[in-house]
């Protein structure tokens, strides 16, 4: 694992090391990102139910149970199986993005009192990863879905300190990430501090963020639909003065942890009992803390699994029935020939992304705009979402074992003696030419704003 | 490149533009085929003969967009041309078949149905009776008489299908008419059709 650590003495937020520390906040929540996606894309939201439906059938059948009784059993905990897998990847998806607005509301924090934000390259380099400054630290893969991935998912996001010292990596004193944002705000509160309001910001009220998507909706039994954010959950702030900055940094304490909701119970385990209103982090109760989010997705694997282990048809997996067999950790350079380009391609666009994003933070008016709507928008759910869905279509042996691949979200070193854009075109010609069908993403990356790479010593 | 060469009587506001340079090797002008207005679907259509098949009588009846068809935000060509409804923020979500300007229209072109907001005013309630609403108030105020849409609450997605091949609006959640076992795709439809919410 690897971590950067940027208090090298003592763990208190001054004015001194104020822009290091939400660097640290910035590069907190980029870490998050490619471990939340990449279980995402690890979900068949859409598995299909005749299949679910058709196997169970047989077992029960098999088992002695009438035809009749086995397919209305079948039908409806098939439907459950689509509801949840549905729902699994909305929760996920919600709050990825809200992880995304996190980085975006941090990198105001910092343009406002410390200057330029720094996004690119953030990402871990290093597999297991761990939050960037987190005591203790512990082990974040990027895997598929799993119950030992939704428990990593509620330490990244618990509002308490882990009870049990057999959850952590190592006995040592522990912050959460809401504690960590405290000492931020302890400080901006504290202290005679200049705001810069003149460097460009990324504003609400432009259509840069939106709470919900269709990708944060699930269907229901009964396929109504059910909206996983809310829409007065949070949304970009303009920081420009101490209220606003702490408004902003309270914004993300409440979006991961709720209002000082309860995390895991005194054996370390998670507590699947009634919604409390502090689990909630928004004023109407009508979106779940990060937190809450993955403990609801938690409980409710388990109240399933315990249903289909019920039907007297042997112990089931119920995991089979909609997730990829992706591998655990994987790395471009130990993808065979043909995924390789691919996951360049694919990585490519993640890191021109950042580079985009930064950007925004140097542009101001309709310059930044279109950026952020032809070009972050665009890669991110026309390329980006698009490639991933196509790699996924690819498969490679690893021993015994046959694996899909998947999106690495690594870093793509762009080198500098030519534009990112044009490496970007370089990728996508070598990533067609090893897989024709992503050539209907040509147009896309062409329409891509050609953005330059920035020096961050020049700040 | 055509140069303009300098003309006293020429000023840089106003005045008596010049005629623009021929093409190099041109032949005597053409005229050109009329275009047909660019809208995104069904019912939406300002003119006769403006839809897909240029074979609508009047405002409001056409069949089919005349808008390039595509399956998600983004990619619309230019103002007016976005379908709306599954991404973007709300302000743009209330905007379908109004959006300003190229890649700023929210989801796909057509629109089905079964389509619903996911933010704003309009929230799971349908698409397509948003951008009808809009399109009958621009008629209004050009003073155009109104003619009823093919289907009432806009083209079904089967129907789409149907016509065009293969259709798809953007999104992972699953299709938007669908059944677990347990419910009426028909109803969904039919309770987005009165202008309720789903």
């Amino acid at each position: 694992m690897s971590q950067n650590l940027f208090f090298s003495k003592d763990s208190e937020v001054t004015p001194a090391n104020l822009g290091e520390a939400i660097q640290q906040a910035i590069e907190i929540e980029i870490a998050t990102i490619p471990v939340y996606l990449y279980t995402y894309y690890s979900i068949n939201r859409v598995p299909d139910q005749d299949t679910i439906s058709g196997s169970l059938v047989q077992e029960l059948v098999k088992k002695g149970v009438p035809v009749k009784e086995a397919s209305e059993k079948a039908l409806k905990l098939s439907a459950e199986i689509m509801v949840y897998a549905n729902k699994a990847g909305a929760l996920i998806m919600s709050v990825a993005i809200e992880e995304m607005l996190h980085m975006a509301l941090s990198s105001n924090v910092k343009q406002a009192l410390a200057g330029m934000p720094e996004l690119v390259g953030k990402s871990p380099s290093v597999w297991p990863a761990c939050l960037p400054g987190h005591e203790p630290e512990f082990p974040i893969n990027r895997d598929k879905f799993s119950l030992d991935q939704l428990m990593t998912f509620l330490k990244i996001e618990s509002p308490d300190p882990l009870p049990d010292p057999k959850l952590l990596a190592a006995p040592l004193p522990y912050k959460t990430i809401g504690l960590f944002y405290l000492m931020i705000i302890e400080c901006i509160q504290n202290n005679e501090l200049s705001y810069n309001t003149h460097s460009p910001q990324l504003l609400p009220n432009n259509g840069y963020y939106a709470q919900n998507n269709i990708d944060t909706v699930y269907y229901d039994k009964d396929h109504k639909p059910h909206f996983t954010n809310a829409p007065d959950s949070g949304d970009l702030l303009y920081v420009r003065d101490r209220d606003s900055a702490i408004h902003a940094l309270h914004c993300i304490i409440e979006q991961g942890e709720g209002f000082q909701g309860q995390g895991f119970t005194p054996d370390g385990g998670v507590d699947c009992g009634i919604v409390l209103p502090a689990d909630y982090d928004d004023f109407d109760k009508k979106e779940l803390s990060h937190f809450e989010k993955f403990a609801q997705i938690y409980c409710h694997y388990k109240t399933l699994e315990d249903k289909f282990n019920g039907l007297g048809i042997g112990k089931i997996d119920i995991s089979k029935y909609f997730v990829v067999n992706v591998p655990l950790n994987p790395s471009t350079a130990h993808y065979p020939d043909h995924i390789r380009p691919v996951s360049d391609f694919l990585n490519g666009v993640y890191t021109y992304l950042f580079v985009m994003v930064e950007n925004c933070y140097r542009q101001a008016g309709n310059t930044q705009y279109e950026i952020f709507m032809f070009g972050v928008h665009k890669s991110m759910i026309f390329i980006l979402n698009s490639v991933c869905g196509d790699i996924m279509k690819l498969t490679y042996k690893h021993g015994e074992q046959v694996y899909y691949a998947a999106p690495t979200f690594e870093d793509y070193p762009f080198g500098l003696l030519s534009s990112p854009k044009s490496q970007l075109i370089d990728l996508y010609t070598a990533a067609v030419a090893a897989y024709p069908a992503i050539s209907y993403l040509g147009q896309r990356v062409q329409d891509l704003p050609d953005v330059p790479l920035q020096n961050h010593g020049e700040f | 490149m055509a140069i303009i060469n300098y003309n006293p009587n020429l000023t840089l506001c106003g005045g008596t533009p010049p005629a623009p340079a021929p093409a190099p090797g041109a032949a005597a002008p053409v005229a050109a085929t009329p275009s047909v207005e660019l809208h995104v679907c069904m019912g939406l259509n300002a003119c006769k003969g403006h839809d897909r098949n240029g074979t609508n009588n009047c405002a409001g009846t056409g069949y089919c967009a005349t808008a390039e068809q595509h399956n998600c935000q983004t990619l619309n060509n230019c103002r007016g041309q976005g379908g709306c409804g599954l991404y973007g923020d709300a302000e743009q979500q209330m905007v379908p078949g109004a959006n300003e300007c190229a890649w700023q229209g929210s989801c796909a072109v057509p629109i089905q149905a079964e389509r619903y907001s996911t933010l704003g005013d309009n929230v799971k309630k349908s698409v397509w009776l948003l951008a009808r609403k809009l399109f009958e108030e621009r008629m209004k105020k050009a003073k155009r008489v109104v003619g009823p849409a093919p289907f009432k609450c806009g083209p079904p997605q089967n129907w789409l299908i149907s016509v065009l091949g293969s259709y798809d609006s953007c999104g992972n959640s699953g299709d938007k008419r669908c059944s677990f076992g347990f419910n009426n795709p028909e109803d969904h439809a039919e309770v987005l059709c009165k202008g309720k919410k789903e």
